[in-house]
């Protein structure tokens, strides 16, 4: 059963239509990347989700059903916009929200205790929130996001203000939340981080989906008739069956004629006697896949 | 536990248990302490304690003693010194012995009449001084309730026709009591009102609306904050009550004249917070709502002052109310939601208020309070998450 199931969902804001006709998925145990340049109707759709705006039509179903107060208290939420009292120590600020998913205050300590830990903010803890920097605070929160266990985390730009070493480590977490059985809604722009965590995406643009399925599904949709080839001698000039060779400082990219099929490529090089080292097909970068899906939507429209 | 009770239990104490609380709290009764000080100070400059004399050639006091000093009193009475003539006086006088003398007329006992003969002006309680030793010479010896009555004259009691209520004329308490209480009121409403407004702002100003209120629902988020902040501004207000009435209780050790504290009937405290209690509720919730169509605390600030004006309104006409209490402008005053919790019990304090006029003030009252926490609930769940656009109240109206 999909723990978050959107149907048809569209919003407008006086003339300007936000979401328009958005339906997907999430399973269990599974990252969902939610993908779209800024203004696509990305965080709209997400507070339909948690019941923040009402959908003008559709309908939302989570965790079986329409949104109640203590479903509250299964979700994790990063929002974009990022914020935390400032005003408060740190641990009392995470100990106050984790009681409002409805953690007693003990059991919140406690965890809250080990997460400090784990994200290197133990000495901090009785900072005020104010005094602590961009990155730290963006621990914290994360922190807040996942600190009552929840079923769905819901994540806006995880990524941002953090180096790599905490960039690795909230992915090492993330990946530990689906391997709990967690459904995470990712968003973000950071196309190669979808690549290395998403199970599925789907696309929103200018308020529609463009794009939905499973990562490895959207980029052979997207595959040129092309190969990668590394070769331990030098090309020939022309190849039969290839239209163009274009030259990369590490490899050849073949562009194959039409009808041409990879297999009659290798079979070609390897009568002729070049060492391959590398032969593969040429599929997509997700940055790819965004801004040509991006640009001709905006084209087309 | 219900969500209701963290958020109240939050806001109560993040203000509750900050230092700055702390400051605001003991600034008032120490700028109190302060003035009276400055009060006895200025006294204490204009009073002069060296004696005076007299010359009582006619033998009017007989046998005259000093006024006897009652333990507790900070300033002492100036002596008076008897002078055989007026050249004994004089010479006293200008030896500055003495601050002035007075000399008896002939006639004193038919007309009163004193004379009194100084260098410079004597000191704020020579003459008064010398009055009570006079009276005290002259009324020694008689029975003492009637030299209680000759000194301290009469004290008359009003009572009202049906017996119901009475006023007498040293209970100050009557006028001071709804004065006192609207000045707190005015104060409490504009503290509670104040964090409530900063409270709602502050969360938009720092983005945590949104996790709130996907944690919360936005009904017990804003109850929870009305009755949160509704009680810093009690115990603000409870905490200045106790320091009032201590210092009620501590004055007279020092001021013997202040009398003690008359009684405070029970049934006008009941009238005070009968109209104050939603009244505080109405204005603390309107300003919360207030705070979540402001999209600035500067913006919500100005406001605020919108709401509280008109309660201020009953002081401009402190005389109409306490003079013509039943005409039309006091009876529409103490009716008139944002007017009625200064004027009502001020009212109460000068005429026997008819009881459909408190009930009806009252009921309107609660139903305000209700409407108006209900109201700030809905336009706080239109605009929590608007930034830079403020919400109109037909929106509020026509939206879910």
């Amino acid at each position: 059963m999909s723990t978050i199931n959107v149907e048809q969902i569209s919003k407008s804001f006086g003339a300007q239509k936000a979401v328009d006709n958005v339906s997907f998925d999430v399973e269990p145990g599974e990252i969902f990347g939610l993908l779209g340049p800024n203004g696509a109707g990305k965080t709209t759709s997400i507070r339909i989700i948690l019941d923040i705006f009402k959908p003008d039509t559709g309908k939302v179903s989570i965790l079986g059903g329409q949104m109640t107060e203590e479903k509250k208290n299964k979700i994790g939420y990063l929002p974009e916009e990022r914020g935390l009292y400032q005003d408060l120590s740190l641990d009392r600020c995470l100990i106050y929200l984790a009681t409002l998913k409805g953690m007693d205050e003990h059991e919140a300590q406690k965890r809250i205790s080990e997460y400090l830990e784990k994200f290197d903010l133990a000495a901090s803890k009785k900072k005020k929130v104010k005094e602590l920097s961009k990155g730290m605070q963006q621990k914290a929160q994360l922190i807040t996001t996942l600190v009552h266990k929840p079923e769905i985390v819901i994540i806006d730009e995880p990524f941002s203000a953090l180096d790599p070493v905490n960039t690795q480590m909230v992915k090492d977490i993330l990946q530990e939340e689906r391997a709990r059985g967690t459904s995470i809604v990712m968003c973000t722009h950071q196309m190669h981080q979808v690549e290395a965590l998403a199970d599925r995406i789907a696309l929103i643009s200018q308020g529609k989906t463009v794009l939905y399925g499973t990562l490895a599904n959207v980029r052979k949709q997207f595959a040129k008739e092309a190969l990668i080839v590394r070769t331990s001698s030098a090309l020939p000039a022309e190849l039969p069956g290839v239209s163009e060779i274009e030259k990369t400082n590490s490899h050849n990219i073949l562009h194959l004629a039409e009808g041409q099929k990879p297999q009659d490529i290798l079979r070609e090089l390897l009568t002729r006697d070049i060492v391959v080292e590398q032969f593969e097909i040429a599929l997509p970068t997700l940055d790819e896949i965004f801004i040509e899906v991006v640009k001709n939507k905006g084209v087309s429209e | 536990m219900n969500k209701f009770w963290l958020v109240f239990l939050h806001e109560y104490k993040r203000h509750v248990m900050r230092k700055r609380f702390v400051f605001a709290i003991l600034s008032m009764p120490l700028f109190v302490v302060f003035i009276v000080l400055v009060g006895f100070l200025s006294v204490w400059l204009q009073i002069d304690n060296k004696p005076v004399g007299y010359i009582d050639q006619n033998q009017i006091l007989e046998n005259p003693q000093q006024v006897p000093v009652e333990k507790k009193s900070i300033f002492s009475p100036v002596p008076s010194l008897p002078f055989t003539d007026e050249a004994a006086a004089k010479t006293a006088l200008n030896a500055g012995e003495i601050q002035a003398y007075f000399t008896f007329s002939d006639n004193y006992m038919s007309t009163g009449e004193v004379t009194m003969t100084s260098n410079e002006k004597p000191g704020a309680n020579a003459e008064d001084d010398f009055g009570d030793f006079v009276s005290y010479n002259l009324v020694k010896g008689m029975p003492e309730p009637i030299i209680e009555r000759l000194i301290d004259g009469s004290n008359i009691t009003v009572r009202s026709l049906d017996g119901s209520r009475e006023m007498g004329a040293d209970n100050w308490m009557v006028i001071l009591l709804p004065m006192l209480a609207g000045i707190l009121f005015i104060i409490a409403v504009n503290i509670s009102g104040g964090y409530l407004m900063q409270a709602v702002v502050e969360e938009k100003e720092n983005r945590t609306m949104e996790i709130l209120v996907t944690s919360v629902s936005p009904t017990q988020l804003m109850a929870g904050k009305v009755v949160g902040n509704l009680l810093v501004g009690l115990t603000q207000l409870v905490v200045w009550i106790l320091f009032l009435i201590i210092g009620l209780k501590v004055a007279p050790l020092f001021i013997p004249d202040m009398g003690s504290m008359p009684a405070i009937d029970g049934k006008y405290i009941l009238l005070i917070a009968g109209t104050m209690l939603p009244a505080f509720v109405m204005i603390a919730a309107a300003m919360g709502a207030i705070g979540a169509t402001a999209t600035e605390s500067q913006e919500a600030q100005q406001m605020a002052g919108f709401f509280t004006l008109p309660i201020v309104v009953p002081f401009w006409f402190v005389s109409q109310i306490m003079f013509n209490p039943n005409g039309a402008l006091s009876v529409g005053l103490s009716m008139f939601p944002l007017t009625a919790p200064i004027s009502l019990p001020l009212r109460a304090g000068f005429t026997n208020i008819p009881w459909w006029q408190t009930s009806i003030t009252i009921t309107v009252l609660v139903i305000l309070a209700i409407f108006s926490l209900w109201l700030s609930g809905k336009i706080f769940r239109i605009g929590m998450l608007r930034y830079g656009k403020k919400v109109s109240l037909k929106e509020a109206f026509r939206r879910s």
